[in-house]
Order: C-alpha cells, then structure tokens, then sequence
C-alpha cells in the first residue's frame, strides 16, 4: 500500500489546488470553543484531521445559498421584458478529510440531484459533483454518538470516496478506491509502504431493517410521535448538520424594484414555516408531525422512492442537539412498537 | 443536593400537574438530558447535578393547556419570572420545583475539548474528564461566575437544602471577553462580519431561548414582513441577529441558552451581556429578579405616552 507522511499533507492540498479547484478540508474555527467545520482552504492554514466536524461536508456541494439566476426588469421599444442571467457552472471541489459517514452520504444526495445515478438533473450540484474528488479519512476510534455500523459497511465503507486514508504511525496509509485515487497515490508525495492497515472503530449499532413498513403503519399513532418529539425545540440544526438532508426553499430577493436574484437556500421540515399554505393552513402544525417527517422521509419515503436511506450514522444530530434528543432513542421506541 | 429530595418532590407535585419538566440520564452521553415525566414511575428517573445545563422555561410557552410542574435552578427561576411577568405563562397552572445549583459545567465546552460523550465526574471541587481534571470554576457555565441568583425567586416547593450551596467563584477570564472589551468599534464589526459569516440560520438560538415567543411568525423567517432577505450570508445572518437581539433588550436573563445551541460557536452572549448590562444601568432593572417589576421596555401605553406623529 501506499503512504503519505502527515506533513506532507499540506502539499497534497496544495496540488489538488493546483489547477484552481476548491479544496474543502476540516477546521478549527479562530475564536471559537473546538468548532471544527468544513471550510475552503488556502495555502498555509492548518488542517484538523483528528475531530470529527459539527457540520457535514454537505456545503461543498449543497451550499447553504446558492444564486439560482439574476433577473431584471427591461424596457424596451416601449415593453416591459425580464432579462434573466444565468449562472456560470463552478468547478467541482476537492473534499479532503470526509470520514466514511460524509462520502456515504453521496449516494443520498446523488439519488435526487445528479443524473448520472438516476436523479434529476440539478444544475448547480451535478455540476460541482462530477468532477468532484473526495479524500476520506478512516475512522479509527468514534465517539458515543457514532452508529455508521446500522448501515452497509460501517466503518469499512468505500462508497463515496475516491482514496481513503487510514491513520498509522505519522502519517496515513493511502488505499485508492476509483481511478481518480489512483492517479493521487502516484504522486511523489505518496512512497509504498509495508504497513499493516489499522483495526477500524466499532460503532454502535441500530436495528433498521423493516423501518420503511413500520413506519407507515405508526403513521396515525400521534400520540407516538409527540411522545419521541417531546423534547424537540424544533430547530434546524439536525437537518443543517446531516449529510443526507437536503431540503430547501427557493426565493427571490430584490435589490431596488428593477432586479434581483433567484436563490436556492437550506431548509428544514423541524420549522413551521416549512409547510406553511398561504392560505394559513398548516398541515404540520406541531413539533411531533414535523418530526414525524424527519423520520419517515429518512427511513420510509426517501427509501421507497429512491432506493436510498437519508442517515449514515454520522451522529452529528445528536452530538449537537441542543435539546439532547438522540435519534437512535426514537429509532427504537418506533422498533418495539 | 441528593436524589433522596428530588424524586418525592416531583411526586408531589405530579398529584396537581400534567406532567413536570425535569432531567434524566442519558444513556448515550451520560450527562443529564430534559425528560417530561407523566407518572410516578417515571420519576423514579429524574436526577439533578452540575451538568443540567438546559433552560427547561423554554417549554412553558409551549404547554399553554397544561398544568405544568418545572425544575428549576435559581437562573431558570428568572425566566419563568419573566414569562409570568410578560403574560406568556399564567402562574397558577405551573408548580416550580426549586432546586440548589452548585453552578452547571459547560457541557457542549467539555466535550468539544475532550470529545462528544467522555464521561464526566464532578467531584471535589474539580471536573474529571478523560483521566484529567480541571477546577470546576474553569469549565463553569460563563453565567455561573457572576451568578446573583442561587436562590429560585419563584418556589412552590423546594428540593434540598438552599444553603448547602457553593458560593461562586471568581469570575472568568475567559480570552475572548477580554479581546472583545479591547476592541474598537471598526474591529468589532470586522469580529461580528466574521462570526456571522458561519452562521447557518438553524434558528437553534431562537429555539432555546424561552422569551423568544415569536417562534414560528419571526421576522428572521418571515417574507411578511421581510425585514431579512433569505440568504444565508454574514450580512443577513447579522441583521436577524441583531433583530433578535434588540428583541429581547430587558427580557434577557442571561441564561446562555442561545449560545450554547449554536452548533458553529458564535458568541452571542457576547451581544446580550453587554445589553444586559446598558439596561441595568439605564433602568435599575434585572429581567425576571421580581415578580412585581415592570420590564421598563414593556410600559409603553399609548393613551398615557401617545401615538405616532
């Protein structure tokens, strides 16, 4: 196998910036207590590759606003015309530092957004996904919130990554997954090694299996949903941590009364104003119906519909949750009904 | 304060409410969780120690019909205070359950240092955490430090001994409160410019917060009015702060709830101590020390004061 000295992973992000490409990578945020997020990075800033981020990679290619079109109101020849501007295609990312949860998510998003894995054709994220590369970093240790063992490999996942690094003894052993990692293990950067790969974590388990159908048949049971959701605050944090979740809201917003632009931004089924009708009807109008969607759309609709369940078992929800609701707790109160 | 005084006092209370807001152990992360208990039986689960850091008031608003037993500890106490005195919360469907605060540890702080989930121990005057171990007023709760309120000041029912309780200690020189102090105006905006420009608009702050009441018409989300345009960028996210912010001018208590719910670490307590203290200053006023204060920023009254010109 191939190895990488952990100093020479600034070098690496440095030639995958190379050719003017994004490289987003785990890191601490200054004035802050530990926050660690993905973020662009430049030559020079220090990447975090030990803690886990608060927030999924997900903004690499789900930005949490993204300008759909500008648009103007023109006169001419005495009528009124729109003028629509386009938006220019953005390169795809580099995503280094992934864990296994965040790459697995992939398939989740791509269900819906790229085309070329049978979802609609998304401009703005096919464009930043095709070319996309992701670096993975192996986990060899988790935390309590960790359950990416209720979900294909675990652990041992390769889905989603192009090259994934397992940490060893300064530095990381590099295993290609796609073609695209192999070309990387090339680099000089990269010299072969006799290392053993280490032993991965061993994450807590949920039971999943039979979620879709039990799902449906809780459905009615009201009383369920406000038992699992009593604690909720219904925030957006869950749903802006995940990695799967995905929802948004499109809008224009104006600047003067001539033009403005279209945007696309993150949304969260938790909030109110989500299913909100404009006649003033709400069809989820409390906290259990709107947390009875989180899960029936993670483990039920989605599933049915594109083949794909919307959770990896990354625990970000329930690290950060402000209200200490742990989603493995509702998981299964809703198995042993 | 023992389990021995808890358990039967929330008994107590379950004979004339629907349920009391109170805490659990959580099996996962091992530090307290809210939990409602219904039952008895239920109760049986309830613990209180340093690491019930949550602000259970902010369920009050939202059990308009029940009748509502609360833990509280003497900071959470001014919240509910403060619901009553604003009209949010009757107070004769809620029984407060006094509880001695020995000042709560920083949880979200803890674990962002020494990982999600490590247990956790309290003893002796200092926190053990993954065989080390810190003063205990080194990874209090900001609040605890200059806390004037250890003494619930609404109490149907007391649960342990009041004057078993530590005094606070000194307060905190925490880095970025001192840098922050020594800031000018431009550097400041350039901080704030910054610290928004992570925001992800989650509304977990608002969430937390229990005087925020607007919740689900807030000018932050709204498009009627649309105070905020929709995009999540530092200058939006800014301005729904501030909005928020202003908002709560002598409504604040301090609890720091909306600061520990922001998953991307910005320091609002930061915005709304400071505030918190041109009120104190401005009104002699503390938001929900007295049930018989008038919140300053609440007395207008358009006959007497007039209209609009």
């Amino acid at each position: 196998m191939r190895f990488i000295a952990e100093d020479a992973i600034p070098r690496l992000l440095e030639h995958l910036a190379g050719g003017g490409r994004t490289v987003w990578a785990p890191r601490v945020v200054r004035d802050s207590v530990n926050t660690v997020l993905f973020a662009p990075w430049s030559a020079g800033e220090p990447v975090e590759t030990g803690a886990y981020t608060h927030l999924s990679a997900k903004a690499a290619l789900l930005p949490p606003t993204e300008r759909l079109f500008g648009f103007g109101y023109l006169q001419a020849a005495g009528e009124e015309r729109i003028e629509l501007e386009p938006e220019e295609p953005e390169e795809s990312p580099v995503l280094f530092g992934a864990r296994v949860c965040d790459a697995r998510a992939l398939a989740a998003l791509d269900a819906l957004f790229f085309p070329a894995s049978g979802g609609f054709n998304d401009p703005g994220y096919a464009g930043r996904r095709s070319g996309l590369t992701v670096i993975t970093l192996a986990c060899t240790t988790c935390d309590s919130a960790c359950f990416c063992s209720s979900f294909g490999k675990g652990p041992a996942e390769t889905d989603g990554s192009d090259l994934i690094l397992y940490p060893v003894a300064n530095g990381f052993l590099a295993e290609p997954v796609t073609d695209a990692g192999s070309e990387l293990v090339r680099l000089d950067l990269f010299q072969d090694s006799r290392l053993e790969k280490p032993e991965l974590a061993v994450t807590a388990r949920v039971e999943t299996a039979g979620l879709r159908e039990k799902f449906i048949d809780l459905f009615s049971d009201i009383d369920l949903w406000r038992q699992v959701s009593e604690k909720c605050l219904s925030c957006g944090f869950c749903a802006y941590a995940c990695p799967a979740c995905h929802c948004f809201n499109i809008f224009d917003e104006m600047s003067g009364d001539r033009e403005g632009e279209r945007c696309r931004s993150w949304d969260s089924c938790m909030f109110y104003s989500y299913t909100l009708e404009t006649s003033g009807h709400n069809p989820r109008p409390e906290i259990a119906h709107r947390y009875r969607n989180r899960i029936g759309h993670k483990f039920s609709y989605f599933p049915a519909n594109r083949g794909e369940i919307l959770c990896t078992g990354c625990g970000r929800c329930i690290r950060g949750c402000p209200a200490g609701v742990d989603i493995r707790e509702v998981i299964r109160t809703v198995q042993e009904r | 304060m023992s389990m021995n005084d808890l358990i039967p006092a929330i008994k107590k209370v379950l004979e004339e409410v629907d349920v009391v807001l109170g805490w659990t152990r959580s099996p996962a992360a091992g530090v307290a969780v809210p939990a409602r208990f219904h039952t008895p039986d239920e109760a049986d689960g309830a613990i209180f120690d340093s690491t019930c850091i949550h602000n259970l008031a902010v369920h009050l608003p939202r059990l308009k019909n029940s009748k509502v037993g609360i833990v509280a500890k003497g900071c959470d106490a001014r919240s509910i205070v403060q619901l009553i005195v604003e009209g949010e919360v009757s107070r004769d469907r809620i029984r407060v359950i006094g509880v001695p605060c020995p000042g709560v540890i920083d949880v979200k702080r803890a674990w962002r240092c020494y990982g999600f989930g490590k247990k956790i121990e309290d003893a002796g005057g200092r926190v053990h955490m993954e065989g080390r171990s810190v003063p205990r007023e080194e990874i209090l709760l900001h609040k605890c430090h200059q806390c004037r309120d250890q003494e619930p000041v609404i109490v149907d029912l007391a649960a342990g001994d009041v004057t078993s309780m530590t005094p606070p200690p000194p307060p905190d020189k925490s880095g970025i409160r001192e840098r922050f102090a020594a800031m000018s105006i431009t550097e400041r905006r350039e901080f704030w410019r910054e610290q928004f420009s992570r925001c992800i608009r989650c509304y977990a702050c608002r969430e937390a917060c229990p005087l925020c009441f607007c919740r689900d018409v807030c000018s932050m989300q709204t498009r009627e009015p649309h105070w905020t345009g929709g995009q999540v960028n530092a200058i939006e996210s800014e301005m729904a702060q501030q909005v928020r912010i202003s908002h709560m001018a002598g409504r604040c208590t301090g609890c720091e709830e909306c600061e520990r719910a922001c998953p991307v670490g910005i320091p609002l307590m930061l915005l709304l101590e400071e505030q918190n203290k041109i009120i104190e200053e401005l009104f002699a006023y503390r938001a929900g020390a007295s049930l018989e204060d008038k919140p300053p920023l609440l007395t207008y009254d358009i006959n007497r004061d007039g209209g609009w010109r």
